[in-house]
């Protein structure tokens, strides 16, 4: 059964068609990659899924529900979350509360209550604190929670935001090129977490150049360029693909493979 | 020095109830008129300062207009007791909740205008207010201010010296402490450092920043707004004079020299340099401002968090 489900959405920026007409699905449980070469509309399409950006047509449905142009903080609430291309933690606050700040729309703690009911509030915020101690323990992170999410590694940095995408309960991960700027021996800790992810019951969505990586993590694979859907497969399918190999190596090269 | 200690819990309680008392007792020690009363004005810098630093540490908002809304406080209360025979109590209410909905129309247009623009509007409403408050006379008495602001009674308790101000300044600061604590130690608190750290991924995070930042911004003028009301029956007299660009600035430079964010007494550290050397350095008039800028550039240059702080100001 389909969590997500896009039909034509298209985003354009003026007269540049940024993401045309792509229609797609997420299954549960799955990891769902998404490759294309640099420009090819995956940040953007993304973007009109999370409410970064509005569409400019199309609907985008999760859990049978519509979210077409929600704003972003309603469709976190609803359990999409993600991670950003550029790396977005919270650099001068604690690992900690970088992550209590991703679980804030499941705090069930009205303001009022703060002042009315404050023993319940303080349960409340209690609760929280000790899932995101398990959730910083399951990650490896957790002797590290008062440090300054700017002071820590570069790999360390990424699991923090996948961690704090994480706190929010999400159905659905969607990771934005996860491993830009990592080494290849981060890269495979960053694979066999994600698969652990997938295992433990979450749905992922990750967007990728790199294709070791991809090839490894994925469940299944789509194809962008300029913009539109060009193929879907498994890794093994799209691999041996020649018109994604053209797409991406070139004319002469993919010959040459 | 080391600061472990009083880091830890017990080192913690210890400078806690040490301050605590040394804060209850100090009408028993100073016995000084003038000296009392520079604790009184310090007493409503600390609490424009810690409902700024909700606006500007927490949030990154840039309010260049928070003396208006410390304004609206003192004239409330000014109008109301002289005119309309309010007592304090009711019209400190009062001018806390004006001064807080003024907030909330100000702050509305974060929606739509971010960062530099938001500051200029805050520029503008802090002039309009003073203008305002400066000609339209029938109702403020332009330039001559309000004057003959009634003694205000507490549950039937006059308060008339300067002691009586000081434990009555005190307490506004412990509501303005306990409140400011509790709020953010919450995920409000959490919400609204995530706008400052970066909008778009608080976004992403479920927080709706448009409504977090008038929350914060509101609640920031709230305490303006009681720390005016306490102002105009301490002085027992309000002119336009009180809330200038000037003031704003100040309160600004309080809390950025005392330490933004977390630690909600740090700004309190900025209050007490800027108001101490503002009075040590009263003799020598203009040169004052020479000063006070150079003890600013100073703190900054060697501790560009501030005193206390823990987070240097970003953008």
């Amino acid at each position: 059964m389909p969590i997500l489900e896009t039909r034509d959405v298209t985003k354009r920026f003026g007269g540049l068609v940024a993401v045309n007409q792509v229609c797609m699905t997420v299954n549960n449980n799955e990891i769902l990659g998404i490759i294309g070469p640099n420009g090819a509309g995956k940040t953007s399409f993304i973007n009109a899924l999370t409410g970064i950006y509005k569409p400019s047509s199309g609907q985008v449905f999760f859990q049978d529900k519509e979210i077409t142009g929600l704003p972003a903080y309603k469709i976190a609430k609803q359990g999409i979350s993600r991670t950003f291309q550029n790396l977005r933690v919270f650099s001068n606050i604690s690992v900690l509360e970088n992550v209590l700040i991703g679980a804030h729309c499941r705090i069930d703690n009205p303001f009022h209550h703060i002042f009315l009911r404050p023993l319940r509030s303080r349960k409340i915020e209690h609760q929280a604190y000790e899932k995101v101690i398990a959730l910083l323990k399951n990650v490896g992170l957790e002797e590290k929670k008062e440090t300054l999410a700017k002071n820590l590694a570069y790999g360390e940095q990424r699991i923090l935001e996948i961690c704090r995408a994480l706190a929010s309960d999400p159905q659905l991960l969607i990771l934005d090129e996860p491993c830009a700027g990592m080494n290849s021996m981060e890269m495979d800790t960053l694979a066999d977490f994600v698969k652990k992810l997938r295992n433990e019951g979450n749905t992922i969505v990750v967007i990728e150049h790199n294709m070791r990586f991809m090839m490894t993590v994925s469940d299944r694979i789509i194809v962008m360029t300029a913009g539109a859907k060009f193929r879907e497969g498994t890794p093994e399918e799209i691999r041996n693909d020649l018109e994604v190999q053209k797409v991406y190596l070139g004319e002469q090269e993919a010959e040459r493979c | 020095m080391d600061m472990s200690f009083f880091e830890s819990k017990m080192g913690r309680g210890l400078l806690f109830g040490g301050l605590t008392i040394c804060l209850l007792l100090t009408p028993t020690f100073v016995t000084d008129i003038y000296i009392l009363s520079i604790f009184n004005l310090m007493i409503i810098y600390a609490i424009l300062c810690m409902g700024l630093n909700l606006i500007l540490g927490f949030t990154g908002l840039l309010s260049l207009g928070h003396a208006a809304f410390y304004g609206i406080g003192a004239y409330t209360t000014a109008i109301l007791m002289t005119r309309f025979g309010f007592g304090f109590v009711a019209a400190f209410c009062a001018s806390a909740v004006l001064a807080m909905i003024a907030g909330i129309i100000i702050a509305l247009p974060t929606r739509k205008v971010r960062g530099d623009y938001f500051c200029l509007i805050t520029l503008a409403f802090g002039e309009i207010f003073r203008l305002v408050a400066t000609s339209w006379i029938e109702f403020t008495r332009g330039a001559m201010g309000i004057v003959g602001i009634p003694i205000p009674k507490i549950f039937g308790l006059q308060i008339v010296t300067e002691t009586h101000f000081y434990y009555l300044g005190l307490g506004i600061l412990t509501f303005t402490y306990l409140t400011l604590r509790a709020i953010t130690k919450t995920r409000y608190g959490r919400a609204f450092i995530a706008i400052r750290e970066d909008e778009l991924a608080a976004d992403t995070m479920g927080i709706n920043t448009s409504i977090y930042k008038i929350m914060a911004f509101s609640i920031g003028c709230l305490y303006a707004g009681m720390a005016g009301s306490f102002l105009a029956v301490y002085q027992t007299a309000v002119t336009p004079s009180n809330f200038r660009l000037e003031e704003s600035c100040l309160m600004i430079i309080m809390v950025i020299v005392g330490g933004m964010g977390r630690n909600l007494f740090a700004p309190l550290a900025g209050v007490a340099v800027m108001t101490v050397a503002t009075e040590v350095f009263r003799s020598t008039a203009e040169y004052r401002m020479l000063i006070i800028g150079l003890i600013m550039i100073l703190v900054l240059l060697i501790r560009p968090q501030g005193i206390f702080g823990s987070s240097s100001f970003k953008n």
